[in-house]
C-alpha cells in the first residue's frame, strides 16, 4: 500500500528549519507591541491558608504600577470555571479566576501587579502584604483520603474528587482457580513538563472594534478561543487566537490558565495590551505537574505464567486544582492496561486525590505509567514462578490470529502487532549472549540488566472515545485547501505544532490528496482567523486526525482540479488522469503521459475565466472537509534496554536502548525518528532525573533547573530504532498516531533493566525515579553481595 | 525572575574597583564571571545597591610561575585554568578539577576569584585551593593581605572578606606531589558535585606514600582537608590495604549535611568509593606514565 504513495513518506526536511535553526523564529517574545503593559503575580509562600487580606496600598504608589488585582476584582470580570461532566464518581469542581478565600498550593497565584515593565512589576509584587490564616497541608494520597483529612476543596465531600471500578469477567474466580496470585506495586512519582519556552501571553483588547487578539503559544487554539471567549463573556467572533512559533509544550499548553484569562481580562478592563512570560521558577511551581501514581496489581496465573486474570488499583495525585475532569488520564491507563496480552478477566478501581500540590495535567503520553506496571507485573509473574520473562510474554502477547482483539474494557486492537515487535527486539539483543555476559559480569561485581517493554500506544482519540468517556468535546479535525490564481496550495488545519516539525509532513499530507510537490504546499496553523476550528494538538492525533484530514481534502480539491482539466483537454470525464507534481498526466495506452497541463493552468481557469468552466462547476478553488477519525488507532512498540548499576554509587549507565516500532504508515521518516528519540529522552530523563518534590509541609523544593533535573545528550544514549509499518485499516492512507509510546516503554524498561540487575541483590524497582540515592537505599537494605566483595 | 534595583558600575582598573567598593562598602558586590551571581540577582536572593564589573581588570586574568609558587588572578576563566599549559604542567591538579566545572560556556565565564569568593561547599576550585593549602591575596582599604584558603572559607557562601575588599590571585605553593586525582559524583555532566575528591601525593624511593593531601569537596559547609589521615598514611606503601584504610578512615572521619534528598550515608558512602577510586586513577596514570 505504502508504495503507492510519492510524497507521503518521504524524508523531507522539516520546513520550520530554516527559521528556527537560523534564529528567525518568532515567538512570543519576538512580538513587540508598542505600549504593552507587563504583569507579575503575586504567589502563595504556603500550601494551604485562608487569605485574611491582601494590602496593595503600598505597592499600588510605586513607580510605573498600574494596578493591582486580585481574585474578587477578577471574579467581576470573568465567569468560574465549573468542571461538572456526567460521569459516574466525578465530583463536580469550580474555581474562581484567582483564589478569594483560600490558597491551595506553594505558588497560588493571589493577586496580579500591572506595571509598565517586568522590573517595576517584579519590585511591586515583593510589597504587596497578604496576611494568611495557614491550614494543614494535604502533601501525599494516602493523607487526602484519609477519614479525618482536611478538604483541599471545601465544596467537596471528600479530597477523592474522582472514583470508578469495572469488573469484567469474574477475576475472584480466576484468582480462587490460579495456580499463583501475584501482586506488584508502582510508584511513578510527580514530574512536569519542562517546555524550554514558559507560559506566556500578550492580550491585546481593540477597545474600538471591541476585539481581544489572544497571541498565547498554545497546543489548541480554537478550544483555547471558545474557553477565553466563555470565561471573558464575549462571543467567539469577538476574540482571535493567535498562536507564534513555541518552543514545547507536552500538554502543558492545552488548558485556559488562571494566569492568562488574568491577563486577558485586564487588558480588557484597562484596555490596554497586556503581556505576561512566565519565568522558570513559575514554570516549574505553578503552571502544571502530572504523572503522581500509585499502582498496585494482583495477577492470577497458570503454572505456565499465562495470565487467567488482572486486578488494578490506581491512585492519582491530582493536586489542588482540576483543570480538567479528574478522572481524565487515570481512565485511559484503565482503559488499555492490558494492553499487548490476551486478558479477558480483568477489574480496575481508580482513585483521584486532591492534595495541597500544584494541579495535574496531561503530559506526553498521559498513560505513560501503563507499560511500566503491565510490563513490571509480567516480570513480576517471571520472577515468582521462575520463568523466563521473555516466555511469559510469549504466551501472553496477542498475535495475528487474535486480531481484531477487544480488550475487556471494550477497546478493540487492529493492525497491531506485539508480538512481532518483541521478537525483532528480543533477537536484535541477542538475548542469549547478554545473560552470558550479565553472568561473567556478576562474577567480577558488576550487575547488568536487561529489560523489555512492550507498548501498546493510544493515540488519536476520535469523538467516539470522548462520547464513551462522558467528557463533552470532539475528536473530529477540520481543514481546508486552497488553490491560488498562480496554482500555489495553501492549506490549514486545527493543529497547532509545538515543535514536532509539523510543516512538512501535513504539507506531505496534502501534496499526497492533491497531487503536487510537497515544497509546493504551505500549511498555516495557529491563527483561529485562518484556520478552520478544529481540536488542536493533542494525544498523539497530529498524524491521523490532522494529516488524515488534509489528505481527504487534498483528495476533494484533485477530484474538482482533474474535472476542469478534463475540459480543458475536452475529454469526457476526468476517469483517465491523474495529477502528479502539478502535472495533469493522462493515461494513454496503459501508460501516464504528461498532456501539458499544469496545476497553475486550471486555476488560471478556476478564478480568472469561470465562464470556460464546465457547467454545474463554481468559480474558484476553494475547499474544506472534516473527518473524525476512529476512536482510537493504536500503535505498538517494545522496547529492549541494557544497563550496568554501579552497586558502590548507585548510578545507572544505559549500555545498549533498542526499539521495534510499529506506527502504521510515515509520513515523513525524520520527523517520526525525532518524535522516538524526543519521547524515549522524554521517558528516561523522568525515570532517572526528573523530580518534583514537596516537603511534608507542603514546599516545593524543586523550582529551580538546578533542583529539577531534567537530561541532557549527555546522560542518554543512542537510540537503535527497528521499523515495523502496519497501516491501519481505518484511517485515511493507513496513518497511525505516534509520539507518546517512547515514553512509555521508556519508564517500563529502564525500571525493569535495573530490576534484572539487581535481582542477585533481592531488588525489585517499585519506584521511581531511579536516582543514585534511591538505588544505594535499596541495596544497603537488601541481602548483601552474594559474591565475594571486591574493589570498586 | 528579575533582579532588584542596583547601580551599575564598570572600573577601568583595579584602582578604580577598590575605591568604588570601598565608597559603597556593604552595599557593593563585585561581578566577575556572573555564574553565581547573575542567577541570584534574577532570584533576588543578592540585592546589592551597587554592581561592581570587574571584567576591564584584564590585570587580574595572569597566571605566573614561579619556583615556589604560581600565582593566579582573581579573574582567569575556569577554561584557561582548564588549557593552558603553564597550569597543567604545574598544578595538573587543578588543571583537571576545572574542566570538569559545569559546561564549556560556563567555563568561558566564570573565574577563579569568583568561585573563591562565592565558596559553594560543592564547587571544584575552593576544593583543590584547601587541599593543595592555596592562599588568597586580597587588596583592600587597609593594603594587602593574604589568607590561607582553609582560613578564608568559613561555611557555606561566608568567606574572610570584608567590606572594600577583593581578592586579586590565588598562591599555590610548588612543589606538589607528582601523583593526583581529581573524582567526582554528579548526578548529570556538568552539576554540582555530590562528594568530590581531590588527592596529591609522591612516592619516595621505596615507593611508599609522601606528602599526602586529601581533600573532600559536598560533604560539610566547606571543602575538608584531613591533615590528621594525611599524616598517618605517610610511609605507608601505596597498596590495596592502605587505600581500603585511607577510605574506610575518611568515611569515619567526615560528619556529612544530612537531608531528605541527599541522606549523610550516602554522602558517606560516596565518599569513601570516591577515594579509593581516586587513588587507583592516580597510581594508574602513574603507570600509564
Amino acid at each position: 500500500m505504502s508504495s503507492a504513495f510519492t510524497e507521503i513518506g518521504r524524508a523531507l526536511p522539516r520546513k520550520e528549519d530554516r527559521r528556527l535553526v537560523t534564529g528567525r523564529g518568532r515567538y512570543l517574545d519576538d512580538l513587540a507591541v508598542p505600549g504593552a503593559l507587563h504583569v507579575s503575580f503575586v504567589r502563595s509562600p504556603h500550601a494551604h491558608a485562608r487569605i485574611l487580606g491582601i494590602d496593595s496600598a503600598e505597592a499600588s504608589e510605586m513607580p510605573g504600577v498600574v494596578g493591582i488585582f486580585t481574585g474578587r476584582d477578577l471574579d467581576q470580570l470573568t465567569t468560574r470555571l465549573r468542571i461538572a461532566p456526567p460521569i459516574e464518581g466525578l465530583q463536580p469542581t469550580e474555581l474562581t479566576t484567582l483564589p478569594i478565600e483560600k490558597v491551595r498550593f506553594h505558588g497560588d497565584p493571589v493577586a496580579c501587579v500591572v506595571a509598565t515593565d517586568r522590573y517595576l512589576a517584579e519590585d511591586a509584587a515583593e510589597c504587596v502584604t497578604v496576611e494568611y490564616d495557614q491550614l494543614p497541608a494535604v502533601t501525599s494520597i494516602a493523607q487526602a483520603l484519609a477519614p479525618d483529612a482536611v478538604l483541599v476543596d471545601e465544596t467537596l465531600s471528600s479530597n477523592m474528587v474522582s472514583h470508578q471500578s469495572l469488573c469484567v469477567g469474574d477475576p475472584a474466580a480466576r484468582r480462587a482457580e490460579a495456580h499463583r496470585v501475584i501482586e506488584a506495586r508502582f510508584a511513578l512519582h510527580r514530574h512536569t513538563h519542562v517546555p524550554l519556552e514558559t507560559r506566556g501571553c500578550l492580550a491585546d483588547w481593540d477597545d474600538g472594534r471591541a476585539h481581544l487578539n489572544m497571541h498565547i503559544g498554545n497546543q489548541v487554539p480554537h478550544p483555547l478561543r471558545s474557553q477565553l471567549a466563555k470565561r471573558l463573556g464575549l462571543s467567539e467572533s469577538q476574540v482571535t487566537v493567535i498562536s507564534p512559533d513555541v518552543g514545547g509544550a507536552f500538554g502543558q499548553k492545552i488548558a485556559l490558565y488562571r494566569e492568562e484569562l488574568t491577563v486577558a481580562a485586564l487588558s480588557r478592563h484597562l484596555r490596554r495590551p497586556l503581556r505576561w512570560r512566565e519565568d522558570r521558577m513559575e514554570n516549574l511551581m505553578a503552571a502544571a505537574h502530572a504523572r503522581e501514581y500509585e499502582c498496585r496489581t494482583r495477577t492470577s496465573v497458570s503454572e505456565t505464567g499465562r495470565i487467567l486474570g488482572l486486578e488494578l488499583e490506581l491512585d492519582e495525585d491530582f493536586g489542588s486544582y482540576c483543570f480538567f475532569p479528574a478522572n481524565y488520564m487515570a481512565r485511559v491507563i484503565a482503559l488499555i492496561m492490558t494492553g499487548p496480552y490476551r486478558i479477558q478477566d480483568y477489574a480496575y478501581e481508580v482513585r483521584v486525590a486532591l492534595t495541597n500540590k500544584c494541579g495535574a495535567g496531561p503530559m506526553r503520553a498521559p498513560m505513560a505509567v501503563t507499560s511500566w506496571v503491565m510490563e513490571g507485573t509480567i516480570d513480576a509473574i517471571a520472577r515468582e514462578l521462575g520463568l523466563d520473562p521473555i516466555e511469559v510474554r510469549r504466551i501472553n502477547a496477542l498475535g495475528p490470529e487474535d486480531l481484531p482483539y477487544k480488550m475487556p474494557t471494550g477497546e478493540l486492537l487492529e493492525d497491531v502487532t506485539p508480538r512481532e515487535t518483541l521478537e525483532t527486539a528480543v533477537a536484535a539483543i541477542d538475548v542469549a549472549a547478554f545473560r552470558e555476559r550479565q553472568a561473567q559480569a556478576l562474577c567480577e561485581g558488576r550487575y547488568l540488566g536487561l529489560g523489555l517493554c512492550t507498548v501498546i500506544e493510544s493515540t488519536t482519540y476520535g469523538s467516539e472515545f470522548y462520547k464513551s468517556a462522558g467528557i463533552p468535546g470532539s475528536g473530529h479535525e477540520a481543514a481546508w485547501v486552497r488553490i491560488e490564481p498562480s496554482g500555489a496550495v495553501n492549506a490549514s488545519v486545527g493543529l497547532m505544532g509545538t515543535g514536532q516539525g509539523y510543516e512538512s509532513p501535513l504539507a506531505q499530507a496534502v501534496a499526497e490528496g492533491l497531487g503536487v510537490r510537497s515544497e509546493d504546499v504551505t500549511v498555516h496553523m495557529g491563527n483561529t482567523d485562518v484556520a478552520p476550528y478544529g481540536m488542536g494538538s493533542r494525544g498523539g492525533r497530529g498524524a491521523t486526525a490532522g494529516g488524515g484530514t488534509l489528505y481527504l481534502c487534498g483528495l476533494k480539491a484533485r477530484e474538482r482540479v482533474l474535472v476542469i482539466a478534463a475540459s480543458m483537454l475536452d475529454l469526457n470525464g476526468a476517469g483517465e488522469l491523474r495529477m502528479r507534481a502539478g502535472q495533469i498526466e493522462r493515461m494513454i495506452d496503459d501508460n501516464w503521459q504528461e498532456t501539458g497541463l499544469t496545476l497553475a493552468d486550471v486555476a488560471r481557469r478556476a478564478y480568472l475565466d469561470p465562464l470556460a468552466l464546465p457547467e454545474g462547476i463554481a468559480p474558484g478553488l476553494d475547499f474544506s472537509h472534516s473527518y473524525d477519525p476512529p476512536a482510537m488507532t493504536y500503535s505498538n512498540s517494545t522496547h529492549a534496554c541494557e544497563v550496568e548499576v554501579d552497586p558502590r554509587t548507585g548510578a545507572i549507565s544505559i549500555d545498549r536502548y533498542l526499539v521495534a516500532e510499529d506506527c502504521g504508515t510515515v509520513l515523513n521518516p525524520i520527523v517520526v525518528r525525532g518524535q522516538q528519540q524526543g519521547a524515549i529522552a522524554m521517558g528516561l530523563s523522568g525515570a532517572l532525573l526528573e523530580q518534583v518534590v514537596y516537603d511534608g509541609s507542603g514546599q516545593n523544593l524543586s523550582a529551580t533547573l538546578a533542583d529539577y533535573l531534567v537530561a541532557s545528550p549527555n546522560e542518554l544514549p543512542e537510540f537503535e530504532i527497528l521499523h515495523h509499518h502496519t497501516p491501519n485499516r481505518r484511517t485515511p492512507a493507513g496513518i497511525k498516531g505516534m509520539a507518546e509510546g517512547g515514553v512509555m516503554g521508556a519508564i517500563g524498561v529502564i525500571a525493569n533493566a535495573v530490576s534484572d540487575a539487581l535481582a542477585p541483590r533481592g531488588v525489585t524497582i517499585e519506584r521511581l525515579p531511579l536516582t543514585p540515592q534511591s538505588i544505594r537505599a535499596l541495596l544497603r537494605e537488601a541481602a548483601p553481595s552474594p559474591k565475594k566483595r571486591t574493589q570498586p | 525572575m528579575k533582579p532588584a534595583p542596583f547601580l551599575y558600575h564598570r572600573p577601568a582598573n583595579l584602582a578604580d574597583a577598590l575605591s568604588l567598593l570601598r565608597a559603597h562598602g556593604s552595599a557593593a558586590k563585585p561581578l566577575a564571571g556572573g555564574q553565581s551571581l547573575g542567577p541570584m540577582l534574577n532570584m533576588r536572593l543578592a540585592r546589592p545597591g551597587h554592581l561592581v564589573d570587574l571584567n576591564d581588570l584584564i590585570e587580574l586574568d595572569s597566571v605566573r610561575v614561579t619556583d615556589s609558587f604560581v600565582e593566579i588572578g582573581a579573574l582567569t576563566r575556569h577554561h584557561r585554568l582548564a588549557i593552558a599549559s603553564e597550569v597543567r604542567r604545574s598544578l595538573p591538579l587543578l588543571s583537571a578539577a576545572a574542566a570538569t566545572i559545569g559546561h564549556y560556556a560556563i567555563r568561558q565565564r566564570g573565574t577563579i576569584g569568583g568561585s573563591l569568593a562565592h565558596a559553594d561547599p560543592a564547587a571544584q576550585l575552593p576544593l583543590i585551593a584547601v587541599t593543595l593549602g592555596a592562599s588568597l591575596v586580597i587588596a583592600g582599604p587597609e593594603g594587602t593581605r593574604e589568607v590561607a584558603a582553609s582560613d578564608f572559607l568559613q561555611s557555606i557562601m561566608t568567606v574572610d572578606l570584608r567590606d572594600g575588599e577583593l581578592i586579586t590571585a590565588l598562591r599555590f605553593p610548588l612543589p606538589v606531589g607528582g601523583l593526583w586525582a581529581f573524582e567526582y559524583f554528579s548526578r548529570r555532566h556538568g552539576d554540582f558535585a555530590l562528594v568530590s575528591v581531590a588527592l596529591s601525593f609522591a612516592r619516595d624511593e621505596e615507593g611508599k606514600i609522601d606528602a599526602l593531601r586529601i581533600g573532600l569537596g559536598g560533604v560539610e559547609t566547606v571543602p575538608l582537608r584531613l591533615p590528621e589521615i594525611e599524616a598517618r598514611m605517610q610511609g605507608r606503601p601505596a597498596d590495596e590495604t592502605t587505600i581500603r584504610d585511607l577510605a574506610a578512615a575518611v568515611a569515619a572521619t567526615i560528619a556529612p549535611e544530612d537531608s531528605e534528598q541527599v541522606p549523610a550515608v550516602y554522602r558517606r558512602e560516596l565518599a569513601e568509593t570516591l577515594v579509593v577510586r581516586a587513588f587507583q586513577s592516580a597510581l594508574n596514570r602513574e603507570e600509564g606514565a
